[in-house]
């Protein structure tokens, strides 16, 4: 008996061991965003699980699941992931609640070749602080057209809102045309596609001291305005936003690249968002910036590895390799890129509207505000509320949000 | 003896369109699953005017959907057999008036209670307890809450059944000698076959759909069932994938409906008895 | 023979009831504690005690409460329409006699589909570019409707959706119990001189009464927890019209992580249900009491 039990014992000891002694390769794990930013993920890992001996997998989620995931683990001691992906306006939320590492006392030292907007939303405070994440896919709103549309009514790509509004009025119903195309769908999609319309008449949700302002003169002027639109127009969801003024049918829309640029070839015209009201008006930054940020969960088990991956997928040399499969850069040596340029030519329009591009209100509750924003904003297009009154009302919701 | 309200045609004519009604969507996503790409985009006619399998390939190719199915199986399978195991034993005792316990009042109220929480309440506490268990990284949490789910069901849609099996054929077999355990797996579940099996696909149907659970206790892509992976089709920044999408959807009804298929004989049968008057 | 009697319940109940309860009594009681609290799931500091402050804010809330009444009046309409066609839809199945087997398998199928296919399935029908809806009207000569983007059609939309969904579910567990009424009965009530409509209102109707309440309450039940169709193709509006309780939870529970307000709003959504559904609970209660004393 005790025989059996002495060898037993040996046995059970020399598998540990072994076990141990086995060189296991680390595994890093990303929470991102499912869709293409996994598909880009994917194809450029390789390299790097080969230098590191490590490997690298990647969990695509859908959004409210990803930024729940990122919170629910964030409580546990020893966290899951290694990389989190977020959408920014999620930055204020996050930071708040210290879960995401402070590269920047990590020993990161900023790269001057992000492009500065997008390297701003990464920082806590906006624009000032620390660094907390970085901007890992690059995006910002233009105006699409159709190229045959407007010349056939002999217009040039406005850079005015009165301007867009002239070319819808000529446009809209002749020939079964669509002057211009709203996204007003509730919540997100509307909000989206009224604040650069917004942000050109000079209007904006809050000041420098959190003021709500959605009832200012300029805001209820932006509203009217785009309620304007539509009435020489129609509201479309994106996928019918995007073959109306794909093929023809439609004059004119505000987007995100990604909906019509695939590859290089983009199936319309594009242009940066009108910044001023009418012709002679002051030219405010109007087009809306939405990147994709990385950061690393506090309570990674593998900082260093997680630094040095996070640095690697944000890489120049890595964005340069990813474009071929569609990903969007956020650096400006690859906007620039010679190389790049030639087959992907939105880059120069991309680049310059980012730089011109304004961020949404940097609050943790930005959740509530584009949802009770959103609410309102439809009423008013609907005609359910009139301007005044949906303004009013969305002013007194966000202040209830904020409070 | 007055006519028929409706002529024997009409009637025919009204089924038809009722099934056309029903059955066109449904035939919609399998035409948009077997599509080609380049013809998904602009007007789309009533018949495909291409074949590919290109959807059915991208999806095993690139979103690992072969995993996802595999994922699903597992899961539901597992906790479908526990939840039916228990379910039906628990439901038998509480139908029988023979049985009496003290707390079969109070059971009967909690699982007609559980049966009607919403599960978006649960999702939250249901995590908290999984991390503490240290559970997170297996599939038990995901089996465990599809137990919660079925359960109370599998109890509730059960006990009329029970119920509705005349108590003679149990009595005169316990006059015979059987002992209670042969009651209930010689005489009384082949009677309550019908009923069982029309549960099974309920519940069968109610696991492999769900998704709030399987979103909140997902670790890693290789735990992922169907739901999930059909959700990160859709996404805000891109143009929505409708030829993968629609693949995703004839994948995930394939096991469903090979299911049913075998057990329509049962189906209805089961259904019926189960609604009788109590 | 009571007493192994009661053994045997024990053992075969309690896999059951152990599991169940397990699993759902910490969250039970976490709802209901936590609902009275200031729960905020980013805040590192310790929720504090509020008492009702979370329900009274919800009822100050004018979106909370459109998304109530939004919910009550979908529920109410869907059920209606559901049980109403689905049994139309029997009596007629009934009465023609041929095919029933394999109409009861594909009727089947729009209720077993993922609930996200189903929404965009609709959506690329209901579409005003590529949707075959839009198609038809035109091919009459109607203009393209808006369906869930105009403030008047939107909330019908989806009410007819899932109403395609699910009346083949009422359809097949009303067939079923039709089928359990005994010929019998129809041939007495013919020969007293009933027409085919008085056979119905004195004959099935009264068999099946049953059967309606319950594939009233397992709708209502489910109705109330809709989420999926309206998230993915309104987004709760336009207008708020959409907007559903489940949504409404979703939102300050889920993503803004206001744990406390948010399991508020599902105490109160469950309560609601529990009003609902009290009628049938008291009448299937009863009947086992009854049943328990025989």
């Amino acid at each position: 008996m005790k025989k059996t039990l002495a060898l037993l014992l040996v046995l059970i000891l020399t598998l540990s061991m072994t076990a141990m002694a086995s060189a296991e390769p680390v595994k890093l794990v990303i929470a991102a965003r499912g869709g293409s930013h996994v598909d880009v993920i994917n194809a450029v890992k390789a390299d790097f699980e080969k230098e590191n001996n490590c490997t690298i997998e990647v969990l695509g989620l859908e959004n409210t699941d990803l930024k729940q995931k990122m919170a629910l683990d964030s409580r546990n001691a020893k966290g899951a992931y290694d990389i989190v992906m977020l959408d920014d306006p999620w930055m204020p939320e996050v930071t708040e609640a210290g879960l995401l590492l402070n590269l920047t006392q990590a020993g990161y030292a900023d790269d001057a070749d992000f492009v500065k907007t997008s390297l701003a939303l990464g920082k806590a405070p906006y624009g000032t602080g620390d660094t907390f994440a970085l901007p890992f896919a690059g995006n910002v709103t233009l105006l699409f057209y159709n190229e045959a549309v407007l010349s056939a009514a002999g217009a040039q790509v406005p850079d005015s809102w009165q301007g867009v509004l002239d070319i819808a009025k000529a446009v809209n119903g002749k020939d079964g045309k669509i002057g211009y195309v709203i996204r007003g769908q509730q919540g997100n999609p509307i909000v989206g596609d009224f604040l650069p319309v917004l942000w050109a008449y000079g209007g904006d949700i809050f000041d420098a001291d959190w003021n709500v302002l959605v009832d200012s003169a300029e805001a209820k002027a932006a509203l009217n305005l785009y309620i304007e639109l539509l009435a020489n127009g129609k509201n479309f969801e994106k996928n019918d936003i995007v073959s109306s003024v794909a093929n023809g049918t439609a004059a004119m829309s505000l987007g995100w690249p990604s909906w019509y640029i695939v590859g290089g070839a983009s199936t319309a015209g594009y242009a940066k968002i009108p910044g001023k009201a009418a012709p002679d008006s002051v030219e405010y930054p109007s087009g809306v910036i939405g990147n994709w940020l990385m950061g690393i969960p506090a309570n990674t088990q593998n900082t260093e590895l997680a630094i040095k991956l996070l640095t690697y997928l944000t890489s120049a040399a890595t964005q340069k390799a990813a474009a071929s499969v569609g990903a969007v850069p956020t650096r400006v040596s690859v906007f620039t890129d010679a190389e790049l340029s030639q087959k992907y030519p939105f880059y120069a329009t991309l680049l310059a509207a980012t730089e011109q591009s304004v961020e949404r209100p940097r609050t943790p509750k930005w959740g509530d505000i584009e949802n009770v924003f959103g609410i309102e904003l439809s009423n008013a297009i609907t005609g359910i509320k009139t301007v005044d009154q949906a303004l009013a009302d969305a002013k007194v919701a966000i202040e209830n949000a904020i409070k | 003896m007055r006519e028929t309200l409706v002529s024997r045609g009409t009637r025919k004519l009204l089924v038809a369109v009722f099934m056309v009604w029903t059955m066109f969507p449904v035939y919609w996503m399998l035409s948009l699953a077997i599509r080609g790409g380049g013809e998904l985009f602009g007007a789309l006619n009533l018949l495909p005017r291409s074949f590919s399998l290109e959807h059915f390939a991208d999806l095993f190719n690139t979103k690992a959907f072969d995993v996802a199915i595999g994922n699903s199986l597992q899961v539901t399978l597992i906790s479908l057999l526990l939840a039916l195991l228990f379910g039906m034993s628990c439901a038998y005792v509480l139908a029988r008036a023979r049985f009496r316990f003290k707390m079969k009042g109070a059971m009967l109220f909690w699982v007609l209670l559980l049966r009607i929480l919403p599960p978006i309440a649960f999702a939250l506490p249901l995590y908290i307890l999984m991390s503490d268990a240290g559970l997170l990284s297996t599939k038990i949490p995901l089996i465990l809450s599809h137990l919660l789910i079925n359960i109370p069901f599998i109890i509730w849609f059960m006990i009329t059944f029970f119920e509705a099996l005349p108590i003679e054929v149990e009595e005169s077999a316990a006059v015979d000698g059987a002992t209670e355990h042969q009651l209930f797996t010689r005489i009384v579940i082949p009677q309550v076959l019908p009923g069982l099996t029309a549960v099974s696909i309920l519940a069968f149907m109610t696991s492999w759909n769900e998704y709030l659970y399987a979103a909140i206790f997902v670790q890693s892509p290789s735990q992922f069932t169907i739901p999930l992976a059909l959700s990160t089709l859709n996404s805000e920044q891109e143009l929505t994938q409708w030829g993968n999408i629609a693949a995703g959807g004839v994948l995930s009804l394939v096991p469903i409906a090979l299911f049913v298929l075998f057990a329509q004989n049962f189906l209805i049968v089961g259904l019926s008895g189960g609604a009788v008057k109590e | 023979m009571k007493k192994k009697n009661s053994l045997y319940a024990y053992l075969m109940s309690s896999p059951a009831m152990l599991v169940i309860t397990v699993l759902s009594i910490f969250p039970l009681l976490f709802i209901i504690w936590y609902s009275m609290t200031d729960y905020y799931y980013l805040s590192r500091a310790k929720p504090a005690f509020i008492g009702l402050q979370n329900y009274k804010k919800l009822f100050a809330d004018p979106y909370f409460r459109q998304a109530l009444g939004n919910t009550l009046r979908f529920t109410a309409l869907a059920v209606f329409f559901e049980v109403l066609l689905g049994l139309m839809v029997s009596v007629l199945v009934k009465s023609v006699k041929q095919g029933q087997k394999l109409m009861r398998t594909l009727t089947l199928l729009p209720t077993l589909l993922p609930p996200v296919t189903v929404a965009l399935v609709w959506q690329i029908m209901l579409s005003n570019n590529f949707g075959l809806i839009n198609n038809l009207l035109g091919v009459f000569g109607f203009a393209p409707v808006n369906w869930l983007l105009d403030v008047n059609t939107a909330f019908y939309a989806i009410l007819v959706i899932d109403i395609w969904q699910y009346t083949p579910f009422a359809f097949l567990l009303l067939y079923a119990a039709m089928q359990g009424i005994p010929e019998g009965q129809y041939e007495a009530a013919a020969m007293d001189g009933a027409s085919k409509w008085a056979q119905f209102r004195f004959v099935t109707v009264p068999n099946i009464s049953r059967n309606i309440v319950m594939v009233m309450l397992l709708r209502v039940i489910d109705t109330f927890r809709l989420f999926d169709k309206v998230n993915i193709l309104t987004k709760g509006g336009p207008a708020n019209t959409t907007a559903t309780i489940t949504q409404y939870i979703y939102h300050n529970g889920v993503n803004m992580f206001k744990v406390g307000y948010g399991s508020a709003a599902s105490v109160v959504m469950t309560l609601i249900i529990l009003v609902l559904a009290y009628g049938y609970i008291r009448q299937s209660f009863n009947a086992r009491k009854r049943a328990l004393k025989g």
